[in-house]
């Protein structure tokens, strides 16, 4: 285990010493995006031969039907095929034997299939991977929105309940914007870029790497890489799941649901500055969307959106780490990262 | 007057002729609504069902004024046929439509009848009656997005009703 933390330590001066060449946020993006590609092909390529399983359909009216599908190539996506559009357009994410499975994953072995949407009796799992999901989008809309000469670093995603009324990213902006306070019209061009992704119908491929793929992958990001190192401590199997939205490679808490074309109303709705933290002035981006098949009226849109506009405080057990960034002033020298205070 | 083609056509006109003259029309229209106030809801066809919601609630309008009204007594002897609902209506129907200005009934349509002539059904009941809803509203399950976003909105107004009651007092 010593000999693990000495191999990390070392991963991280040779990962710094990369990062010092600056690199346009651009070719960070198509560097990570190749990472990503390439992992995605070696593990395509531990399947040669086209080995078949069976997968048992869970769905309220196929109770039963029995599919063959591919090993290690069909994904949940392509047994909905199979049925008809509707399955493949209303469905958001899939259980496979009782665990939440993202619908673009390629499924291992033999298994039991249900396919969740966001109209069931028990629509909470859907309910958090969409926000999680609007919360990625957001993330990656800021990241796209800056000229080149200015840095955008996302330290996390906050675990946020659907009922605190928005779904928020903990953002860091370059120092020359620490001025910078978001006006109307800055919103409202974050909003038409969140549109414009939403139009384009991206997948969000997921991808199970080991930590060392994915400290390569985000070999130019200090917060990320503690993320990726959090993540895999807290994960059963040490593994951590990347998505990849367009040429966005992003890190997430749970699965995703299937792809940007299943939001239909997105607006950014504030930016808060959260003080200073870690990283610089923390800032938390929010935001409200509505699924196409849950659209509100717009007097309905108009209240909701004037709640999303209100700072969400992020409950206990992260409060404490916001707390902990917030209150650390910027002289003092940077202290153990905070998931050790989780543990 | 002059018996012209305008006599025939009947555009515009809003009165509907039933059975064999007005007094025929009148005492159908009365037993459906002593069967409406008996068993608090019935089925007949459209028009007929259409033509007694106006009387049946002119009747709770008048059965609201008591029954030591003279009117009252008079129109509710008139109208019905069975002796033994004039209790029931003063004593059940009155109360139970005291705090309702206006609508006392409700109209549904039904699938047209089995027999040869096809009639257009209607089932016309007094609201509040003892029987299952006749059309229940769809409503979405209370766990989806929409309804969740839709619950901390209320709990969070809420919040804040309670926080202004607690500043005044």
């Amino acid at each position: 285990m010593a000999c693990r933390t000495v191999c990390q330590l070392l991963q991280r001066r040779l990962a710094s010493s990369a990062a010092s060449v600056r690199l346009s946020p651009a070719e960070v993006r198509g560097q990570r995006s190749a990472v990503f590609s390439r992992e995605q092909a070696r593990q395509r390529a531990l399947y040669p031969r086209t080995e078949k399983i069976e997968v048992t359909l869970q769905i309220p009216g196929l109770q039963g039907t029995l599919l063959v599908m591919n090993k290690g190539v069909s994904t949940p996506h392509s047994c909905a095929r199979h049925l008809t559009e509707w399955y493949v357009t209303s469905s958001a994410l899939a259980l496979v034997d009782g665990n939440p499975w993202p619908l673009h994953q390629p499924l291992t072995q033999s298994c039991s299939l249900s396919l969740l949407t966001f109209k069931d009796t028990d629509p909470l799992l859907v309910n958090q991977a969409y926000w999680r999901s609007c919360a990625a989008l957001l993330g990656q809309v800021l990241e796209d929105a800056f000229k080149e000469d200015f840095s955008v670093e996302l330290i996390r995603v906050p675990e946020v309940l659907v009922t605190s009324g928005a779904f928020c990213c903990d953002v860091v902006l370059d120092p020359q914007l620490d001025a910078w306070n978001p006006s109307e019209e800055s919103l409202r061009s974050l909003t038409r870029g969140a549109q414009q992704l939403i139009h384009r119908d991206l997948p969000w491929e997921p991808l199970e790497v080991v930590p060392p793929v994915a400290l390569e992958v985000f070999s130019h990001s200090r917060c990320k890489q503690e993320e990726v190192e959090e993540k895999s401590a807290q994960s059963p199997k040490g593994t951590v799941m990347l998505y990849r939205c367009g040429d966005h490679v992003l890190l997430s808490g749970g699965p995703l649901v299937a792809r940007t074309g299943l939001c239909s109303q997105y607006e950014v709705t504030a930016i808060h500055p959260l003080g200073e933290g870690e990283w610089g002035l923390h800032r938390r981006a929010q935001g409200l969307s509505l699924p196409f098949q849950l659209q509100a009226h717009h007097t309905v849109w108009r209240k909701l959106r004037s709640r999303a506009e209100k700072l969400v405080e992020v409950p206990t057990g992260s409060a404490n780490e916001a707390v902990s960034d917030t209150l650390t002033p910027p002289s003092a020298p940077k202290q153990t990262p905070p998931h050790t205070a989780q543990q | 007057m002059r018996l012209n083609i305008q006599m025939l056509i009947s555009h515009g006109r809003v009165a509907r002729k039933m059975g064999l003259g007005p007094e025929s029309r009148i005492n159908m229209l009365r037993n459906i609504l002593t069967g409406l106030v008996r068993h608090e809801r019935i089925e007949t066809t459209r028009g007929r069902a259409d033509e007694v919601r106006f009387y049946a609630e002119k009747l709770i309008d008048y059965a609201k004024k008591g029954d030591t009204d003279e009117k009252a007594m008079k129109m509710a002897n008139f109208w019905l046929t069975e002796k033994d609902l004039i209790p029931k209506l003063f004593k059940v129907l009155a109360p139970r439509f005291e705090t309702q200005p206006k609508a006392y009934t409700r109209m549904a349509r039904i699938p047209n009848r089995e027999n040869l002539d096809k009639a257009a059904m209607a089932v016309l009941e007094y609201k509040g009656n003892p029987f299952p809803p006749l059309q229940t509203a769809k409503r979405d399950n209370e766990l989806t997005l929409i309804n969740q976003l839709l619950k901390g909105y209320r709990e969070e107004r809420a919040q804040q009703a309670a926080a202004k009651r607690q500043d005044i007092l």
